[in-house]
C-alpha cells in the first residue's frame, strides 16, 4: 500500500510526498518503525519522519517526529557494519547526517527501498545553493509542532562542509554487470591482471566517495568549459547503446559459454489455516534422502486475524519462519535470502550455503485479489533471482474459495500474472512479469475443488486409490485442459489422496456439519525447461491444520556459466563492437596528399584540385581546420574552395587548391624570407584529421621589389642568384656604404621603371585615355616576364597594357615612391609648394630620382591633353594614391591632400 | 540493467616516423600487423575498450604523423591527451635519441598531468639492436616513466604497455573520477564494487542467525 497518501494528508498544497517507506529507526538499543516521506516543495525537499499506527492509511494514522532537510550539509549513506549479517538481499543500513543530527535507519529489502533512495539522492543532486530558495521557511510551521527541526536551528555556511552522497547497494546484478563480474571472485578473470597500482585503485574508489558541495559546483562549472582537459573528460558519452549491444549479444550467445547442470529445488505449500507451528516440520521438509540445494516453502492463512488483515502484521511470521528454519534437511547448511509475505499468504526461500554466492537480482513483490480486488486475504507473492544464469520466479499463491468459485480462480490467477511485476534496475526497461522468467514455479492453495462427485463417491474413489479417476473431476485439471488457466505450465500425477479437509488434529475427514468434499486445494506447478518432478506428494504426518503439507522436488537444469568461454565470448563481443566503432569513425580518402607548384609568377592564378572522396561508413562534415598560432587554415597567398563541407557516404567533393601571390605577399617571396609552404589540416567531424602539404618556389619578379633593390640591379631580377636578391633586400634602406655583393654603383632608377615609361613616352604619349583602360592579363604577364627575365628593345603587349603595369608596379612596391616616413610631412605641406619639394629632396636618392622622373613624364603627358584627354586632376588622383600611400587606411581628406601634393608637381611647369 | 558510465580516455602515440606507431595500434586494437611503413600523415585515432580495476575504460588512441616536417603540427594535438606513449625502435639509436626532443615538446604543449611511458618498440629484431634495453631503462627512469620494449610484430607487451599507461591516467585524474560517481546517482557501481566483494566473502563466511 502507498503510504505516501496518509503523509500527503498531513501537508499543504504546495508540498507533495514523493515517495514514502516504512523502516526503522535504529537507536541505541532498540529499533522503532518509523514512516519516511521525502516532501518536496518548489525546489527544495526535505525528509519527514513520522511515528505511525501500524500501516498507515490516513493522516490520522502518523504523527510527525523529525524533520530533516535536504541541504548542502546533508548526507545520506549507506552503512555496512561487520557485526550485521550481510547477504544478498539483505536489508539497507543508511546513515542521515546533518550538523548535529545522526540518525540510522533500516530500510526493508526491495526495489520500492531502492526507488526511495534514488528519489532522496535526486533530491540532493537538484540542491542547488545558488539559486535563491526559501531557505526552507515552509518547514518553520511544522517546527513548532516539534522540538527539533535538525539543521536549521543555527545559520549555515553552506560553503562549509557540504557532504552530498547517497550509495545504495546494487541489488540486481546481471551478468553484463561489471560490478557483478568483478565481485564474483570466479568471475575475476574477466578483469585484467596489472602488475602494480590496481589494488590501491581498488581500494580507494571503493571508500563511499564523499564529494563536497563545492566540488560539485566545479564540476558544473568546469563541464561547460568545453576546452578544459577535465572537462573533457567527464563530459564523456554515456554509450548506453553499446551496452544493450553488448547485452543483447551475450544473451544470443548464452548457450555458448553456459552448460546445464542440475540442482534440486524442494518446493512445499501448506495451508496453516491460522494455527502456530506445534510439532517439527522435518516429516515434510526433511523427506529427501540428500538435501535440497534450494528450499521454497509457501504458507497460506498464516493469521487468520484481523490485525493480520488490516495492518499486514504478525507474529506468525517468525513462527513458522523458524519452524521452517529448524525443519530443514540437517545434512546441509542454509541461509534465508528471502521472505515474502502478504497478509497470510508467505514464501520463504533459503539456499544452500554454498549456493549463496550464485544468487542474484533477488526481488519480492505482492498482489492482494481479494476483498475489494486488492486485499491481501487472497492474492499471491513472489519471489524472483538469478540462481547462475538462469531466471527464477516463485510464486505462492491463495486463490478465492467456494466450489462455484472456479472462474474466479482463473481470475485470480491471471489479476496475480499481469499486476504482479518487478521493477528493473534500468529503468528504461519494462517491469518484468512472473512468465518472463525462463523457470517459473508456482505453488499455494490454488483452493480448486473436485465437482460432479458428491462426498461418498469421492470419498470411495479414494478408498480405492483410484486417483486417476478422481483427477478426472478435479477443477483444475479441467480448467488448464480447456485452456482457461495456467496456460503452459505442468503439474505431475498426483499419487496422493487429497489434502482438504480434516479434522485438526487428525487424518479424519472433515466432520463438521458442512462436511466439505475433499479435494487438492494445495499443488506445485511448473514452467520452462529442463524440470523435472522427481517427488509430488502429500504429508499426512503433520495434523496442525485441517490441511496436509505437500511437496515437490524438482531437478532443474540450471544455467552455469563456464568462466573461461564467457571471458572469451564477452571479450569477442566487445571486441566486435569496438571494431563495428572504429569502422563508423569518418574516413575519407584523398587524390593527393601533396601539392607542388612550380614557378609560381607575381599575380599569377595556379589552382589544383584535391578530390576528397568519403570512403567511411558514415556521412561526414569536413573543414579545413587552423593551426596552432596562426591566424587562418591557411598562408594568405593559398585559399581552398570550398573550405568546408557536408559529404554522403561514397560522395565526392573537389577542392580548388589556388595560390596567388599578389602585392601583400610578394615582397617576402621575392626575399625568400618566406617560401611556398604550407600545411593544410583537413578535419572530419568525430574522425581523422589528415594533412595536405603544399609546396612550391615562387619566382622572383621587380613586382613587389623596393627600389633600392631594383636600383642595384643591372641584370633582370631572375637572372640574378637568390642569394643576393636576398641580402641586397635586406641591406638598410639608407645605407650608402659599398655592400659586398654590389660591385658597382646603382643605377639613378630602376630599369624596368625606365622601360615602362619610355615605352609609354615613345609610342603612346598620345594615347586616349591612357591610364584610364584597363589592359589585357596575359599582356600583363608577358611584360612581367619580359621585365624579369630579359632587356628586349621594346615591352609587348599594348600601350593600355604597360600603363597598367607601370601603375601594378607602383602599387606593389613595398616602400612607395614617397616613403611612408615622409607620407605625413607631405600632407601638411599640400598647400605650399614650396614645402612640397623640399620634402621631395629629403628622400633617398633612388625615390627622389624616380618621383621626379614620373612627374617629368607626366608633365609630358600633359602636353598631348589634346589627344589623350588626360588633365591635372585625373593624374594627380592616380598617382598621388600610388606614390603618397599611407600604411593605414586613408580617408577622403588624405587622398585630396595627396592629390594636391602631386598637383603642385604637375602645374608649375605647365 | 542500468547502464554504467564509461571513462573516456584519449591518449597519443609520439615518436619519429617508422618506430611503429601505427602498428602498435593496429596490433592492439584490430590484432593486425602490416609490414608495409604507410606514413601517416595526419591524426588518426581508434577507440577501445578496456577494463582497468572493474572500471570500463573506452579509450581513444590517437596516432599521429611521426614525421619531421608535420611536428609543429601534430603539437597542437597535445593538450587534449591524458596519457602519451613516447616510441622509439630499437634497432634506431637516433629514434631513441630524439624521445628527448619529444618528451620536451611534450612538456611544453601537453597538460600538466599528462601520464607518459617509454615504449622501445621492435623488439623482435633482437640481432638489429642498437639501444640496448638498459638504456631505456635508464632513460625511462630520468623520466620517472614507466617502460615496455614491445613488438607489434610478434604481440609482446602491447596490451601490457596500453593497459598500465590507462591504469596510470586513471590514477591521475582519480578525483574527477570519484566526483563523477556521487554525481551520477544510478551508476554507482564502481564505488560499491569492493563493498560488495567483502560483502560476499562475509556471507560465505559467517555464521549468522540466517545460517540453519
Ligand atoms: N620487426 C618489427 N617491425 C615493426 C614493428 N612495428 C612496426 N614495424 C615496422 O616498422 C615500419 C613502420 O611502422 P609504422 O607503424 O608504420 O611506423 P609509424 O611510427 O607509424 O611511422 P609514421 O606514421 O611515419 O610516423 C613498418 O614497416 C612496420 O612493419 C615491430 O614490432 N617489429
Ligand atoms: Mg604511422
Amino acid at each position: 500500500m502507498d503510504q505516501s497518501v496518509a503523509i500527503q494528508e498531513t501537508l499543504t498544497e504546495e508540498e507533495s510526498c514523493i515517495i514514502a517507506v516504512q523502516c526503522l529507526l535504529i537507536m541505541d538499543s532498540i529499533t522503532e518503525s518509523r514512516l519516511l516521506g521525502l516532501v518536496e516543495r518548489g525546489q527544495e525537499h526535505a525528509l519527514f519522519l513520522f511515528t505511525h499506527r501500524r500501516m498507515a492509511i490516513t493522516g490520522n494514522d502518523i504523527t510527525l517526529d523529525k524533520v530533516v532537510p535536504i541541504t548542502e550539509d546533508f548526507v545520506i549513506e549507506e552503512v555496512t557494519s561487520p557485526d550485521e549479517l550481510a547477504i544478498v538481499g539483505s536489508d539497507t543500513t543508511v546513515r542521515v547526517t546533518l550538523p548535529g543530527l545522526e540518525l540510522r535507519l533500516r530500510l526493508l529489502f526491495g526495489s520500492h527501498s531502492r526507488l526511495f533512495l534514488y528519489e532522496v539522492d535526486k533530491a540532493c543532486q537538484e540542491y542547488d545553493s545558488e539559486t535563491p530558495k526559501s531557505q526552507f521557511v515552509w518547514l518553520s510551521k511544522y517546527c513548532r509542532s516539534l522540538k527539533c527541526l535538525t539543521g536549521l536551528s543555527q545559520p549555515r555556511n553552506c560553503k562549509s562542509a557540504g557532504i552530498n552522497r547517497v550509495s545504495f547497494q546494487p541489488i540486481y546484478m546481471g551478468l553484463l554487470n561489471y560490478s557483478t563480474l568483478n565481485s564474483n571472485t570466479k568471475r575475476k578473470g574477466l578483469c585484467m591482471q596489472h602488475p602494480r597500482g590496481q589494488r590501491k585503485m581498488a581500494r580507494l574508489q571503493s571508500r563511499p566517495a564523499k564529494v563536497k558541495g563545492e566540488a560539485r559546483h566545479d564540476m558544473v562549472r568546469s563541464s561547460s568549459h568545453t576546452l578544459s582537459n577535465k572537462a573533457q573528460m567527464l563530459a564523456m558519452p554515456r554509450f548506453g547503446l553499446r551496452d544493450n549491444l553488448i547485452k543483447c549479444e551475450l544473451l544470443k550467445n548464452e548457450e555458448q559459454y553456459t552448460y546445464i547442470k542440475n540442482f534440486s529445488f524442494f518446493i512445499g505449500t501448506y495451508n496453516v489455516n491460522g494455527q502456530s507451528p506445534k510439532e517439527t516440520l522435518r516429516p515434510w521438509l526433511s523427506c529427501t534422502p540428500n538435501a535440497p540445494d534450494i528450499y521454497c516453502v509457501g504458507f497460506q492463512e498464516l493469521d487468520l486475524s484481523k490485525e493480520a488483515f488490516f495492518f499486514n502484521d504478525t507474529p506468525k511470521e517468525q513462527e513458522w519462519t523458524k519452524a521452517v528454519s529448524d525443519g530443514l534437511h540437517p545434512d546441509a547448511k542454509y541461509a534465508l535470502i528471502k521472505l515474502a509475505r502478504l497478509v497470510g499468504i508467505m514464501l520463504l526461500f533459503y539456499v544452500k550455503k554454498e549456493h549463496a554466492e550464485y544468487i542474484s537480482e533477488v526481488d519480492a513483490e505482492t498482489v492482494g485479489t481479494g476483498i475489494m480486488g486488492r486485499m491481501g486475504n487472497k492474492g499471491g507473492v513472489a519471489v524472483r533471482f538469478k540462481f547462475h544464469n538462469s531466471d527464477i520466479c516463485v510464486v505462492n499463491s491463495h486463490l478465492a474459495a467456494h466450489v462455484e468459485e472456479y472462474e474466479r480462480r482463473n481470475q485470480d490467477f491471471r489479476e496475480i500474472c499481469s499486476r504482479l511485476l518487478f521493477r528493473q534496475l534500468d529503468a528504461s526497461l519494462p517491469p518484468l512479469t512472473i512468465v518472463k522468467h525462463g523457470i517459473v514455479l508456482w505453488l499455494g492453495d490454488l483452493n480448486y475443488r473436485i465437482c460432479e462427485l458428491e462426498v461418498d463417491q469421492v470419498k470411495d474413489l479414494i478408498e480405492k486409490k483410484d486417483f486417476k479417476a478422481l483427477h478426472s473431476y478435479d477443477q483444475l485439471k479441467r480448467q488448464i485442459d480447456e485452456n482457461a488457466v495456467f496456460h503452459g505450465f505442468k503439474e505431475g500425477e498426483i499419487a496422493f489422496q487429497p489434502t482438504y479437509k480434516y479434522d485438526t488434529g487428525s487424518d479424519q475427514w472433515d466432520t463438521s456439519e458442512k462436511c466439505r468434499v475433499p479435494a487438492w486445494c494445495d499443488r506445485v506447478l511448473w514452467k520452462g525447461k529442463n524440470i523435472k518432478q522427481l517427488e509430488y506428494r502429500s504429508h499426512m504426518a503433520l495434523k496442525t491444520s485441517d490441511h496436509k503439507p505437500v511437496s515437490s522436488l524438482f531437478e532443474i537444469g540450471i544455467k552455469v556459466v563456464n568462466e573461461e568461454v564467457y571471458k572469451k565470448t564477452f571479450e569477442e563481443i566487445v571486441r566486435a563492437i569496438d571494431k563495428m566503432e572504429n569502422e563508423c569513425i569518418p574516413s575519407v580518402t584523398l587524390s593527393q596528399r601533396e601539392f607542388v607548384f612550380k614557378d609560381v609568377k607575381f599575380m599569377e592564378h595556379r589552382a589544383e584540385t584535391l578530390t576528397i572522396h568519403n570512403d567511411g561508413q558514415v556521412p561526414c562534415q569536413f573543414e579545413f581546420i587552423q593551426k596552432l598560432d596562426e591566424p587562418a587554415y591557411c598562408k594568405p597567398w593559398l585559399s581552398a574552395n570550398p573550405c568546408k563541407g557536408f559529404l554522403a557516404q561514397g560522395g565526392e567533393v573537389h577542392i580548388d587548391l589556388e595560390v596567388f601571390v599578389n602585392r601583400s605577399t610578394a615582397t617576402e617571396l621575392n626575399s625568400r624570407e618566406k617560401t611556398l609552404e604550407d600545411i593544410l589540416v583537413l578535419h572530419l567531424q568525430r574522425g581523422k584529421d589528415y594533412f595536405i602539404s603544399i609546396t612550391g618556389n615562387y619566382l622572383p619578379s621587380c613586382f613587389g621589389s623596393s627600389l633600392q633593390l631594383l636600383c642595384h640591379l643591372r641584370e633582370p631580377i631572375q637572372d640574378m642568384p637568390l642569394e643576393t636578391i636576398r641580402e641586397l633586400t635586406l641591406m638598410p634602406q639608407d645605407s650608402t656604404e659599398m655592400n659586398s655583393v654590389i660591385a658597382e654603383p646603382p643605377l639613378e632608377i630602376p630599369k624596368e621603371i625606365w622601360m615602362m615609361v619610355d615605352h609609354l613616352y615613345r609610342s603612346a604619349a598620345k594615347q586616349e585615355d591612357l591610364f584610364q583602360q584597363p589592359g589585357l592579363r596575359s599582356e600583363f604577364e608577358e611584360i612581367r616576364d619580359c621585365l624579369d627575365t630579359g632587356m628586349p628593345d621594346s615591352l609587348p603587349g599594348s600601350a593600355h597594357s604597360v600603363a597598367e603595369a607601370l601603375l601594378l608596379f607602383l602599387d606593389a612596391l613595398p616602400e612607395p615612391v614617397i616613403c611612408y616616413s615622409f607620407y605625413q610631412e607631405c600632407l601638411d605641406s599640400c598647400t605650399n609648394v614650396l614645402m612640397c619639394k623640399k620634402v621631395i629632396t629629403k628622400l633617398p636618392p633612388c625615390h627622389n630620382n624616380v618621383f621626379n622622373y614620373l612627374m617629368a613624364f607626366l608633365r609630358e603627358l600633359l602636353k598631348n591633353t589634346v589627344y589623350n584627354h588626360l588633365d591635372i586632376n585625373t593624374l594627380a588622383s592616380i598617382f598621388g594614391a600610388l606614390l603618397l600611400r599611407s600604411q593605414s587606411k586613408q580617408d577622403i581628406t588624405e587622398k585630396k591632400k595627396a592629390q594636391e601634393f602631386i598637383a603642385h608637381f604637375l602645374i608649375n611647369y605647365l | 540493467m542500468a547502464k554504467q558510465y564509461d571513462v573516456l580516455f584519449r591518449l597519443l602515440l609520439l615518436g619519429d616516423s617508422g618506430v611503429g606507431k601505427t602498428c602498435l595500434l593496429c596490433r592492439f586494437t584490430d590484432n593486425e600487423f602490416h609490414s608495409s611503413h604507410i606514413s601517416t600523415i595526419g591524426v588518426d585515432f581508434k577507440m577501445k575498450t578496456l577494463e582497468v580495476d572493474g572500471i570500463k575504460v573506452r579509450i581513444q588512441i590517437w596516432d599521429t604523423a611521426g614525421q619531421e616536417r608535420y611536428q609543429t603540427i601534430t603539437k597542437q594535438y597535445y593538450r587534449r591527451a591524458q596519457g602519451i606513449f613516447l616510441v622509439y625502435d630499437i634497432t634506431s639509436e637516433r629514434s631513441f635519441q630524439h624521445i628527448m626532443k619529444w618528451v620536451s615538446d611534450v612538456d611544453e604543449y601537453a597538460p600538466e598531468k599528462v601520464q607518459k611511458i617509454l615504449v622501445g618498440n621492435k623488439s623482435d629484431e633482437e640481432d638489429k639492436r642498437q639501444v640496448a634495453t638498459e638504456q631505456g631503462n635508464k632513460l625511462a627512469k630520468t623520466y620517472g616513466m614507466d617502460f615496455f620494449e614491445t613488438s607489434a610484430c610478434t604481440n609482446h607487451n602491447i596490451k601490457e604497455s596500453f593497459t598500465r599507461l590507462t591504469e596510470l591516467v586513471l590514477q591521475a585524474h582519480k578525483k574527477e573520477l570519484d566526483g563523477l560517481r556521487a554525481s551520477i546517482n544510478d551508476e554507482l557501481y564502481i564505488a560499491d564494487l569492493e563493498d560488495d566483494d567483502n560483502k560476499r566473502d562475509r556471507s560465505v563466511n559467517s555464521q549468522k542467525a540466517c545460517w540453519c
